[in-house]
């Protein structure tokens, strides 16, 4: 079973069409990345998903269940929406206190100074959240999503409105917490570079569909490009070392830059095959790297042919 | 701590914190119902029964001005700054956030009520020279009637900010407002001895007013977490 899962989901609002067939699935344990551009459906699929929302076809699942439905089921999930959801006029520890109170969090006061810590606002506890920054209302507003210890976590633009070093902060924040939480983390986001950071799966969603769903390794190494360059170590034959690696069978094309060849790969499972083909054949080798897309071009190339044909 | 005391405790937290909703239910409680007492005391005659009876009418139109004054930071403002759709993730019923809701509104609201009672008995007292009586209807209107209309007032308020957008809710605050003087003072024109303390007027006024509650109740329960996110601003 998949931490959550969408088949063939629609809803249409005043007869505009939201979301269109769109389905996916995140495995527990995954960093999930849903981009798309503003207005592209990421929110209502995140507010279907969460029983905020009823679907117009199709199905969704969280943990299996339909949190519309189930309140037991939605105290397994964490969510964090761009207002945070926490009060202005209470204290930091207030705040985390009131959820911790609607989800039955057992021994409160330690999980809240934990939780405190980690976001670096102990020593703000008791200050009103009307008080703090942008980015210290976002660290608590994860901190609050997180404080039940859900199984699944959505958080919808993070690192909308922060500042560079803020958006970092919370991206940080996030990995930690999905390594020493295990938790599933469902992230709506627009900000790419974040996205291929630390995501491992992602789905663009661009005029109501899924445009493309893989794990972000599959979407950055896809063909068409180099995929491996190999600097050649001293002066040596480079136009022989160019020879030998057209001919081999899963080098699809090759190309000498400077000391650099650039190699499209049929499989990148064979990078060892093709090291191992020229240092046999006596060359000295400085490094090797594997170039990719990155996920930018992926989501503009999405994204770009759906504004210009949908 | 049940989730229902949970709710009710923070909303009760936040109303007490919030400077201008106390400034302008202060000032509405205490300089409406002192001046409108103080008429009734010189008009009575020295009348302690009518000003009594005074005083008893006034507090009802008070009580649910405050439940709207309280209902527009615990409803309206988690509406419009979205924190509501936060709350309805979590595994609260939304029933049970409404009730907790209301009676965190009708406690505070209660107590600014009480205390318009208390200032405008001094007040009576030390221009007119006339005591209030403290006789059993009038407690039983104090401690039971009145919180009831307040929680009618806040129930049937707040269930209508959740359900409706922004515009609608500062066109109908009013208009809510205004029914609820209609309902009161149309019971108080044909229950007989209406504008006096009777035990009938008592009787009508608490049974009407609960089932004003039950109604509100009943419409929250009707409300759907789809509606509420749909008239988000």
């Amino acid at each position: 079973m998949n931490a959550v899962e969408v088949r063939d989901l629609s809803r249409s609002f005043d007869g505009r069409d939201i979301l269109r067939d769109v389905s996916f699935t995140v495995g527990h344990g995954e960093i999930f990345g849903y981009l798309g551009p503003n207005g592209a459906g990421k929110t209502t699929t995140i507010r279907i998903l969460l029983g905020l929302l009823a679907p117009g076809a199709g199905e969704v699942r969280v943990l299996g269940r339909d949190l519309a439905a189930d309140d037991d089921a939605r105290a397994r999930v964490g969510v964090l929406f761009e207002n945070n959801g926490l009060a202005d006029r209470m204290s930091a520890a207030d705040n985390l206190a009131y959820y911790a109170g609607l989800y039955g969090v057992d021994d409160p006061g330690e999980r809240i100074d934990d939780l405190l810590a980690l976001v670096d606002l102990t020593d703000r506890r008791d200050e009103k959240v009307g008080t703090f920054s942008t980015g210290m209302k976002r660290k608590l507003g994860i901190a609050r999503a997180i404080l039940h210890r859900p199984e699944v976590v959505f958080l919808d633009e993070p690192s909308s409105g922060l500042d560079p070093g803020a958006q970092r902060m919370v991206r940080d924040l996030i990995l930690e917490l999905s390594r020493r939480e295990e938790m599933t983390v469902f992230l709506n986001s627009h900000h790419l570079d974040e996205v291929q950071r630390i995501c491992s799966t992602v789905a663009i969603l661009a005029g109501g569909r899924i445009r493309a769903f893989d794990s972000v390794a599959n979407l950055t190494n896809a063909s068409g490009r180099p995929v491996v360059t190999i600097t050649l170590a001293g002066p040596g034959e480079r136009s022989r070392a160019h020879d030998i690696a057209a001919e081999l069978p899963y080098v699809m094309a090759c190309e000498m830059e400077g000391g650099s060849l650039h190699c499209t790969l049929a499989d990148p499972g064979t990078t060892p095959d093709l090291v191992t083909a020229l240092v046999g054949a006596g060359f000295r080798i400085e490094e090797v790297r594997r170039s990719s897309r990155s996920l930018e071009e992926i989501y503009l190339e999405h994204v770009g042919q759906t504004e210009g044909g949908a | 701590m049940n989730t229902f005391a949970v709710i009710a405790r923070r909303e009760m937290k936040l109303a007490l914190s919030n400077r201008s909703v106390l400034i302008t239910a202060f000032i509405f409680s205490i300089w409406f119902p002192v001046m409108s007492t103080l008429g009734i005391a010189v008009s009575a005659e020295g009348d302690a029964m009518t000003v009594t009876a005074g005083i008893a009418t006034i507090t009802l139109p008070v009580a649910i001005f405050l439940g709207y004054i309280f209902c527009a930071d615990a409803f309206l403002r988690e509406k419009r700054d979205g924190t509501i759709e936060t709350l309805l993730c979590t595994p609260v019923s939304l029933q049970r956030l409404w009730e907790g809701k209301v009676a965190g509104i009708t406690v505070p609201a209660y107590g600014m009520m009480l205390l318009s009672v208390a200032v405008s008995a001094a007040a009576v007292s030390n221009f007119t020279g006339v005591s209030i009586i403290t006789e059993p209807l009038f407690l039983v209107h104090l401690v039971f009637v009145v919180p009831v209309w307040i929680a009618a007032a806040a129930g049937l308020i707040g269930a209508a900010q959740f359900a409706l957008g922004m515009r609608e809710n500062q066109i109908l605050g009013f208009v809510f407002i205004f029914g609820f003087f209609f309902i009161i003072f149309t019971l108080q024109s044909i229950t007989p001895g209406g504008s006096s303390l009777s035990t009938t007027v008592e009787g009508v006024l608490a049974v009407a007013g609960l089932l004003l509650l039950a109604l509100a109740r009943f419409i929250a329960g009707r409300v759907t977490r789809e509606r509420i996110v749909r008239t988000i601003p």
